[in-house]
């Protein structure tokens, strides 16, 4: 039922809720070198053991 | 002061006078650097009968020691004129402090000129140099000491003036900086005075090996984070201002400072995990403390990326990566470091993996390492350096830099990036295939794997001379900027914080606080080892002048 007001909601932006701004890119950036440097560590650990 | 202001010429003739050094020990350095390169090569024999390890040592010495050290002072005296200002005195003794490590680099230089002090920039016993050697590196390190209480006396007089106050934060940093190498450069100091000189000198017959290569590396690992951390006060806090965003936690920069701080110093062992004569037990313990430096580093990665998003999304770029595409990548204040995160990417990587205990085994002694660094120090530090320069020195000196040497400078860093990508990878395939790092070329009498790291070695070659072409272009943008650029007022970038940004806590400048969980770290990593090194160690070395050394 509606009352005749359109009631908006806030647009919240999802993110640091200090600056209110979408932090998504940086989250998928530091997960991306995570997985870099576990690559790095897990590909010379395997050279390591061969030898 | 305003960050757009000048400084009086006075003033800006000290931190000039470090720029030039700087400059000037790059293009000898950098020159040996291609010499090395081409003599590995197999293709190319040193003329006038010139040493391999003569120019191995002046390479290391003046690049990793000398420019890195006067680049680093200078900068910091002018962050710290510029943030909490500089007194006549203080500048007298900033005079005194340049005057001091000029002398002691000119007396190292020298000495290993003239072919006295083939030891390489780790000075290891039992290979002996001439007295003066020893003596030049004392002196640089003194005067380093005289910047440091000048740097401690110019915040403490700030503070005084500003009861209450927070300090600037790159006053902050600066002070972080020097206090680590302050403490860091005390073991060396100690080697030098009380084994070195007198053991060079003939007072003392033999000397102790192993002391004095760990009062080495409880120098030398800190010695890393000493170039490392004014690159990170540009990246936290210069780098924002240049994209046009702010600051993005002075908080948490802090914080950074002060576990790398913490964590810098306790962890030598990690230098000497092959080294016989240390217990293992507290190897272990170091490199579990190396592995602390993983936190503060990951933080900074952390917020590096946040300022870019948040400066790119408040000027209105979308989706999940549109902020990327949109950073200045035309502006070489910019790039340059830019580049130098990237590369502390795989560099940070190889660093985990030469701490890490037994697979050290694996990279231990060879060319690996040697790229290492020269991603770490030679691309890192040295680009984000560069990207200073462009700004800082015209501000010095009242010029501009102009469209035109923005362009050289951008040129000049995909130069170094090409050079330093093909010259580093080919060092890190090369250690993994166990090319050895600091020796002359040798075909090791025809060894079957010897055959498999020639091709490596000739791609070295190709990269340390498109970096030597690099260097070139830098020196000439340097004395453009230093003495020929149109005159003008170049800005000083500071990056400022959020205007509702959360107050940072006091405890962040409890200096006594940090600086005594440091000293408490260090005296628990240390002192047991030490006391075992010295009581338990076989009959000290006489000292070796061949088959290198005098």
């Amino acid at each position: 039922m509606t009352t005749g007001k359109s009631r908006k909601r806030p647009v919240i932006e999802s993110g640091n809720p200090q600056t209110g701004i979408n932090l998504k890119g940086t989250f998928i950036s530091v997960m991306l070198l995570g997985v870099f440097i576990l690559v790095t560590w897990f590909g010379l650990y395997a050279l390591f053991l061969s030898r | 002061m305003l960050k757009n202001t000048l400084f009086p010429k006075k003033e800006a003739r000290l931190y000039m006078a470090f720029m030039h050094v700087t400059f000037a020990s790059l293009l000898i350095g950098g020159l040996m650097g291609l010499l090395q390169t081409l003599s590995r090569s197999g293709q190319f024999k040193l003329p006038f009968g010139i040493n391999y390890y003569t120019i191995l040592t002046v390479h290391g010495v003046i690049l990793g020691l000398v420019l890195t050290t006067f680049f680093i002072v200078g900068f910091q005296f002018a962050l710290m004129g510029k943030t909490v200002g500089i007194s006549d005195k203080q500048r007298k003794w900033g005079w005194i402090a340049f005057w001091t490590m000029l002398i002691g680099t000119i007396i190292a230089a020298t000495t290993i000129l003239v072919g006295q002090a083939n030891v390489l920039y780790t000075f290891y016993a039992p290979l002996r140099a001439h007295a003066a050697f020893y003596i030049g590196l004392a002196l640089v390190i003194v005067g380093s000491w005289i910047a440091v209480f000048v740097n401690f006396r110019q915040l403490y007089v700030w503070k005084k003036a500003n009861p209450g106050q927070k300090s600037p934060l790159l006053a902050f940093m600066v002070t972080i900086n020097m206090a680590m190498w302050f403490i860091a450069s005390l073991g060396v100091a100690t080697s030098v005075l009380v084994q070195f000189i007198p053991w060079s000198l003939g007072y003392a017959a033999t000397i102790n090996v192993l002391l004095s290569r760990t009062l080495f590396w409880y120098f030398g690992h800190p010695l890393v984070y000493f170039w490392l951390l004014p690159a990170y006060m540009a990246w936290y806090a210069i780098i924002p201002k240049i994209i046009g965003g702010k600051l993005f936690s002075d908080s948490l920069a802090r914080m950074s400072f002060i576990l790398l701080l913490m964590f810098s110093i306790p962890v030598g062992f990690h230098h000497q995990l092959t080294e016989p004569g240390i217990d293992p037990t507290w190897k272990f313990i170091q490199v579990v403390l190396t592995f602390m430096v993983v936190i503060p580093t990951l933080m900074t990665a952390f917020s590096i990326f946040a300022t870019f998003e948040i400066t790119g999304r408040r000027k209105g770029h979308k989706g999940l990566f549109g902020w990327f595409k949109r950073l200045p990548w035309k502006d070489v204040r910019f790039l340059a470091p830019f580049i130098g995160m990237v590369a502390f990417i795989p560099g940070g990587a190889g660093g985990i993996v030469n701490a890490s205990h037994q697979m050290n085994t694996l990279i231990h002694n060879t060319i690996w390492v040697t790229g290492h660094f020269h991603l770490t120090v030679a691309t890192t530090v040295i680009l984000t350096f560069f990207g200073i320069a462009y700004w800082l020195v015209p501000h010095l000196t009242g010029r501009r830099l102009t469209p035109k040497l923005n362009k050289l400078g951008i040129i000049q860093t995909i130069i170094w990036t090409v050079g330093m990508t093909i010259m580093s990878t080919s060092m890190h395939i090369q250690g993994l295939l166990g090319g050895p790092r600091r020796s002359d070329f040798s075909n090791y009498a025809g060894g079957e794997q010897v055959s498999t790291w020639i091709s490596y070695q000739v791609a070295q070659a190709v990269g340390g001379t498109i970096l030597f072409i690099g260097i070139i272009l830098m020196i000439y943008i340097f004395i453009q900027l230093a003495f020929f650029a149109p005159r003008g007022i170049q800005e000083f970038p500071i990056a400022e914080e959020e205007v509702d940004a959360d107050p940072t806590p006091k405890i962040l400048e409890n200096w006594y606080l940090w600086i005594g969980i440091t000293v408490a770290l260090i005296l628990f990593a240390y002192t047991i080892p030490v006391i075992d090194i010295i009581k338990h160690s076989p009959p000290g070395s006489l000292p070796f002048d061949w088959p290198i050394g005098r």
